[in-house]
């Protein structure tokens, strides 16, 4: 305080010329019209340009959210694109009428969208990974599809991705049968070429021909019925000889995969453990 | 000689009332309009308090606004010019010169009293029609009034101090 007190004794001229030029430009712009109304346009003026450079400030610190939201949105318009897509194809293009089926049967079910980011056919035991995880509702079980046929089962899942066991793995068994028939038999991969799989246990006196489609028979909890599959490309007989071995020619050409859908069933987790129970009685 | 106060006034008044009766109605070629009563300020002597000059210079352009219809440019002007006044003054006059000598003909020498006189009727004019005009639309007449109105107010004030000295 007391310096304050001898900063304003020693420097009390320069405070009276600032008090006296602040009454006279009161009076300048108090009694004045023009001076008064130059002031005013000034000063909006110079208020304005401040506030756009504010405005600017807070646009720029706000592009982050601004990008973020842009992402979710791209992304759900990239879905939709694709959806459009697919249906436009459906409306211009004479596609299969096993396609059509398919699309029809997998309408009436909750799909997830995913993206293939890894993926291979040459192994004996393939993998691929999806961009999509548990963040976005996929659980290990839940059966993966694509426009052209069933691709395979989620094996493992992390928050943002998931690891899918497709038909190309050794460990694939996948319950199938003959579309008009309704024989079934299980689906397996014998390594070797990505586009044919093999149908076993299929009664003999089962009556069918090559060409004929093979779908999903529904008998478990990941695949509903009826989602195309492939097509019989030969009959052979089983080796012990109490059966049929079908080739299929598969639908799903994996090794141009990229889009996929994964199925959510609404009483797949029930199903499931329903079925534990039961494995679990029969072993007693 | 010193000014007393009641001779500062009654010079104050002088100046004023020859502003309103003379000086406001010359406009010379449509330019030059004198304003001579800045020369109250330069009759400071060195050693002023610098709070007296203010609110001469104050109270002179004040005056001088109510009667011209223009309140607060002459006074806003003649602030800034009481401000300087005594900054310049230090600067004009010789180190070696008394605590209260005053700026005049005899004491400076003419040349050195028109350097001073110059540069403080030219801050005085320059700050009054800036704040008269307010902008720079119309920029040549303005730098014409401004130039013309300086010389015409030099002028008069190394008048008014020749006309001191005579009669001294």
């Amino acid at each position: 305080m007391r310096a304050l007190l001898d900063f304003l004794v020693k420097y009390h001229h320069w405070l009276l010329f600032i008090v006296l030029e602040g009454l006279s430009f009161t009076l300048l712009f108090q009694f004045n019209h023009y001076h008064n109304s130059v002031w005013a346009t000034t000063a909006n003026s110079v208020v304005g340009r401040v506030n756009v450079w504010e405005q600017g400030v807070i646009r720029y610190m706000k592009l982050g959210e601004v990008n973020e939201a842009l992402t979710r949105r791209n992304l759900i318009l990239e879905q939709n694109n694709e959806e459009l897509s697919r249906k436009l194809a459906e409306l211009t293009h004479d596609s299969t009428w096993a396609e059509r089926q398919q699309t029809l049967r997998l309408s009436n079910l909750k799909k997830i969208p995913a993206k293939v980011i890894t993926n291979s056919v040459l192994r004996r035991n393939n993998y691929m990974t999806i961009d999509r995880g548990e963040v976005d509702g996929i659980e290990p079980e839940m059966g993966v599809v694509c426009g052209t046929g069933i691709v395979g089962i989620v094996f493992m899942t992390s928050r943002h991705y998931a690891i899918v066991q497709p038909l190309l793995n050794g460990h694939s068994n996948i319950s199938c049968r003959i579309r008009g028939s309704g024989y079934f038999g299980y689906l397996r991969w014998e390594g070797g070429n990505p586009l044919y799989a093999v149908l076993d246990d299929i009664p003999r006196h089962a009556r069918f021909k090559v060409g004929d489609v093979v779908e999903t028979s529904g008998f478990s909890s990941v695949f509903p019925a009826g989602i195309f599959v492939g097509k019989v490309d030969a009959i052979e007989d089983s080796n012990d000889g109490l059966s049929y071995q079908l080739r299929v020619h598969l639908g799903t050409d994996f090794s141009q995969l990229q889009n996929v859908q994964v199925i959510t069933q609404s009483f797949q987790g029930e199903l499931r453990e329903l079925e534990q129970k039961a494995d679990s009685v029969a072993k007693l | 000689m010193l000014f007393t106060p009641l001779q500062r006034l009654l010079w104050m008044v002088v100046l004023v009332a020859a502003q309103m009766l003379v000086f406001n109605h010359i406009h010379l070629l449509g330019y030059a309009t004198p304003l001579p009563f800045v020369y109250l300020l330069l009759l400071f002597p060195l050693g002023t308090e610098r709070w007296r000059i203010l609110l001469w210079g104050f109270a002179c352009g004040l005056l001088t606004d109510i009667i011209s219809l223009t309140p607060g440019i002459g006074a806003a002007a003649m602030t800034l010019t009481a401000f300087i006044q005594p900054l310049w003054l230090e600067l004009v006059i010789p180190k070696d010169a008394v605590d209260n000598l005053q700026a005049r003909y005899n004491t400076l020498g003419f040349w050195p009293y028109v350097h001073y006189a110059t540069i403080l009727t030219g801050v005085f004019i320059v700050a009054y029609f800036l704040i008269l005009s307010f902008s720079f639309h119309h920029f040549g007449d303005f730098v014409l009034s401004l130039v013309s109105s300086w010389l015409l107010t030099l002028l008069l004030c190394l008048t008014f101090e020749g006309f001191r000295k005579k009669h001294e």
